[in-house]
């Protein structure tokens, strides 16, 4: 019998905490013990990056990750990218410049460039395909969804002048 | 259209369906979960042609949580109906029973309370086999004394015909020119990110079964399960959430099966999500093949006949083997005039997986060869890949156009499309700058493809290679319903993949009602328990355009005849002075009345004595559409193989890299034209996507098999999908060159790009490599690949 182990993280801003056996994935984890289904498998090997979830602050594949390396951490998945109904400006950009169609490889194209615009606010082209280049698209052929996520850091840089702070996620 | 319209049709309406997909809520199937549901695993074959001797499954029982366990022998009496023209009876099933045809062919299978202790479990099983030889290159397969995948089939060709139309040898005889060429494809997919699966539930006290599948055939899986079963086709409820992309991959209905029966023996919902390893090896493949093609012309390059010998790899399909060669068949002649064709058909079983339906079926290898053997004609007679095509294109004038083989293309205007596309890209200039490149040493190239996207597969066409006619036609269903409170549900048999149907749906349903778009509610779930449909219904054949508008369109005139019949009752008017525009239902003459279309609802549904005598209640009605275009085949054995043909023109600026043998693009443009364009955003969208589709086919994506018949690709780094690194920025034009034969002139739009495109780079890559003299003939342009065809020239 496989022994379990508890585990305590935070996801996307609360308390969680939960028994797993040691080789549960942390994407399992999300998906079936706390029906976080947001976060998706593509290939479950690595590559698709459907799976991108952050943790503290850091994209990860949560396929290749156990939830047990989690244990103690910040978790943040596509569910807490909106704040008090309202649409993080990617998720605007993403719905204005149709940079989506099946929406399957949608929360891992978000999570990665929400990265992307807090390390570099301003990211040109080659910054964003560079930056979503672990993520694979079926659908798009990736040009709107490069112009998404232009767009959405430009609306961020915009929301945090505006402000006068920076947008904290 | 109706009078109604208030023009939401052709705007770039944005997605109403993004919502839930951008906040991580879509609901496909594996977010989907019952009570006490199971997880299924697969045990597959490791080998790909071998006798079964036996399947021990004894140690999976000793593991906690495995509750069910089956092998091929639990199978054997639960078989699907194979469409195939052959004397013997050859069903399939979904596990093997006596012998494994491929690698990663299903042979047990196991239920367990999660996925971990399912995997655990197929790791205990045994397989013992005897070692049969694989049959793996296809003209290797159809030579006699070929070792058969079915002893009950005397060779491995599964089908061949062969079919002439017009004077084909006298044009031989009489044309001053003649060029022969022999092309290969390889195995490839477009792989939706969402890979296949299914949940199962059977319910003991009623002997029914419940399914949540993303299968984009629907209306031919229901079936396909109840005869597999034995039960009556109204014990199978068949609901289709929300799909992940689908491209033609996700029609897999043995795999449903396979739950079913698991669900059965372990009195649980089962759940079966493919994992990508067996999604590459064992789902399907697009179909690999070798086309000869043989031209007579004449020496201003009029293309006067055309001889095409095709041999399609159907694998291990004996789903629909057919389906390559009739597809192409219909696309033979693409955007040329050409009065005498011949086909050559041979479709042949190896030891590979299933080949199966990939955005295009078939198409794209047909454009490849053609397309091909036009720029070999322009270079034996010093013209222009340009010129070459203007001179055969089917002039518009002569619209609407018969092929020769039946197939009616609608409408178009290829050599304006061909023109926008040389302004588009300045081809001039790219010569030029061409020209500078090479002066320098540096191998770049110009590509230019055309290709008609054909839509609206006409099931007729099977009778011809099958012989026997299980079906025909094309068609779909729709409910549009007004509620009591006004708003409007609708329900189409085919509930998409990714296209955007709940806003292009409602765009059109908002049109013919006269409501706005916001107040249309389009069900993003199929459920073969409410959602109207036929055999027909489904996903595929890029129908939308040319024949669900018109089941959807059908419904709404009826339920707003029957809406301004009540109205003309409550207000006293005639039913023939009323409109409706936004959501209000009022009389044409000015000062007269006016009544909300939600007013006029809820009477329908609740205030029942207020409508005139013999009137049913509610405002709803369901449209079952026949698409007027279809016919049988003729005595000649011509048929319209599909309905309505959109066309395209890519062209592609490449450099090859000669220290490395790699392809950059430097510059892709398209022009297309689908007729109207219902969505503009969307159907740009498409046409990036297919393109980049076309791009992986045409430089990365190759299934392998060693000659053994071992797959060597089974994960995303060694078979290579296009990324934000590989995938460049595409120019769209469009021109709307509208169907005078669908309901709002619009033709297919998703499956364009996947079809020039890998003709497209071939040729720009022939061009760039052209100082060097070689040819191209096969795919995909790998660096491998052209290193070997360039041989020990590259380095020079």
């Amino acid at each position: 019998m496989i022994h379990r182990r508890e585990i305590r993280l935070k996801i996307n801003g609360a308390e969680v905490g939960g028994t797993v056996e040691p080789r549960r994935t942390l994407a399992d984890f999300l998906r079936e013990n706390l029906g976080l289904t947001g976060t998706h498998l593509g290939c479950e090997h690595g590559v698709c990056g459907a799976c991108t979830v952050l943790i503290d602050g850091a994209t990860a594949r949560s396929c290749l990750t156990f939830a047990v390396q989690v244990d103690g951490c910040e978790v943040s998945t596509v569910e807490g990218l909106a704040r008090d109904g309202e649409w993080h400006p990617l998720q605007q950009a993403f719905h204005e410049n149709h940079a989506l169609q099946c929406g399957f490889c949608t929360p891992g194209m978000l999570m990665s460039a929400s990265e992307l615009i807090k390390r570099n606010p301003d990211p040109d082209e080659s910054d964003v395909r560079e930056a979503l280049a672990g993520n694979l698209c079926m659908c798009t052929g990736y040009i709107n969804i490069v112009r998404a996520v232009l767009a959405g850091a430009r609306m961020t840089r915009e929301g945090a002048d505006e402000s006068g702070e920076t947008r904290s996620s | 259209m109706s009078g109604t319209a208030t023009g939401w049709t052709g705007k770039r309406v944005l997605r109403k369906e993004d919502g839930k997909f951008l906040s991580g809520q879509g609901g496909y199937v594996d977010d989907l979960s019952f009570p006490g549901m199971l997880h299924a695993a697969v045990y597959r074959s490791p080998y790909p042609h071998a006798r079964i001797i036996s399947v021990d499954t004894s140690e999976t029982e000793k593991i906690p949580g495995v509750q069910a366990v089956i092998t091929g022998q639990d199978a054997v009496h639960h078989t699907m109906k194979s469409l195939i023209p052959v004397p013997v009876k050859l069903g399939y099933g979904c596990l093997a029973i006596d012998r494994v045809r491929y690698v990663g062919e299903p042979v047990a299978a196991v239920a367990a309370i999660d996925r971990y202790v399912a995997e655990d479990a197929i790791e205990r099983i045994r397989g013992e086999y005897e070692l049969l030889e694989a049959i793996v290159d296809p003209e290797k397969a159809v030579e006699p004394g070929a070792p058969a995948l079915y002893e009950e089939m005397k060779s491995n060709v599964i089908w061949s015909d062969s079919f002439t139309f017009g004077e084909v040898d006298q044009a031989f005889e009489k044309a001053g020119r003649t060029l022969k060429k022999r092309f290969h494809i390889q195995r490839y997919a477009s792989t939706p990110l969402e890979t296949f699966g299914c949940i199962a539930q059977f319910d003991a006290g009623s002997e029914s079964y419940s399914f949540w599948s993303n299968d984009q055939r629907p209306g031919l899986t229901a079936g396909l399960l109840a005869d597999a079963l034995g039960v009556s086709q109204a014990k199978i409820r068949l609901i289709v959430p929300d799909v992940g992309g689908g491209f033609g991959n996700k029609r897999r209905a043995p795999y449903l099966l396979m739950a079913a029966l698991l669900a059965k023996k372990a009195g649980k919902p089962v759940k079966w999500i493919e994992d990508r390893r067996e999604n590459l090896m064992a789902l399907m493949h697009a179909c690999n093949g070798v086309l000869e093609v043989e031209v007579a012309f004449d020496t201003d390059g009029t293309v006067q006949a055309l001889i095409v010998r095709d041999l399609a790899d159907e694998g291990n399909n004996l789903a629909n083997p057919t389906v390559h060669s009739l597809l192409k068949m219909g696309n033979l002649t693409n955007c040329y005039k050409i009065p005498a064709v011949r086909f050559e058909a041979r479709a042949v079983l190896t030891n590979k997986c299933p080949s199966g339906a990939n955005r295009g079926i078939g198409k794209p290898f047909m454009c490849f060869a053609i397309e091909r053997m036009m720029d070999l004609i322009a270079r034996e007679l010093d013209l222009d890949p340009a010129e070459i095509r203007f001179r055969n294109f089917i002039p518009p004038e002569e619209f609407p156009y018969r092929i020769p083989s039946g197939t009616v293309f609608d409408s178009g205007d290829y050599p304006e499309t061909l023109r926008r596309s040389l302004d588009q890209m300045d081809y001039e200039r790219l010569r030029k700058i061409q020209e500078e490149a090479r002066a320098r040493g540096r191998y770049v190239g110009i590509g230019i493809a055309v290709a008609v996207e054909p839509s609206s597969s006409n099931l007729s066409s099977y009778i011809l290679t099958t012989g026997r006619r299980l079906a025909s036609g094309m068609g779909e269903a729709a409910l549009v319903r007004i509620e009591a409170d006004g708003s409007i549900r609708v329900a189409v048999g085919d509930a998409g993949s990714g296209q955007g149907y709940e806003t292009t749906v409602a765009q059109i349903v908002a049109d013919e009602l006269g409501v706005h778009p916001d107040t249309v509610h389009v069900a993003s779930w199929f459920d073969s328990c409410t959602t109207p449909w036929l055999y027909a219904s489904g996903n595929y054949s890029n129908k939308f355009s040319g024949t669900n508008t018109a089941a959807i369109i059908g419904a709404a005139e009826k339920v707003r005849t029957k809406l301004l019949d009540l109205a003309a009752h409550l207000m006293g008017a005639d039913p023939q002075d009323l409109s409706v525009e936004e959501g209000i239902v009022h009389e044409r003459r000015e000062g007269t009345s006016s009544m909300p279309l939600a007013e006029i609802a809820r009477i329908a549904y609740r205030d029942l004595l207020m409508l005139p005598k013999g009137m049913e209640a509610g405002l709803e009605a369901r449209h079952y559409h026949v698409n007027p275009q279809a016919d049988l085949p003729d005595s000649e054995q011509r048929v319209r193989t599909q309905l309505f043909a959109s066309n395209s023109v890519h062209m592609v600026m490449v450099e090859v890299d000669p220290g490395t043998a790699k392809v950059n693009i430097l510059k892709y443009g398209m022009v297309h034209d689908c007729g109207t364009e219902i969505n503009p955003m969307i159907v740009e969208g498409l046409a990036h996507g297919a393109t980049v589709h076309g791009i992986g086919a045409a430089l990365y994506e190759e299934f392998i098999y060693d000659e053994n018949g071992q797959f060597l690709t089974a994960n995303f780094m060694d078979y290579l999908k296009p990324t934000t690194m590989e995938s460049p920025h595409i120019e769209v034009d469009s021109l709307e060159t509208p169907s005078p034969f669908t309901s709002l002139g619009a033709k297919g739009a998703g499956e364009g790009g996947a079809i020039p495109a890998p003709a497209a780079i071939a040729n720009a890559v022939e061009d760039a490599l052209s100082p060097l003299g070689i040819e191209v003939t096969a795919l995909p342009l790998t660096p491998g690949h052209i290193w070997q065809i360039m041989g020990p020239d590259l380095s020079r």
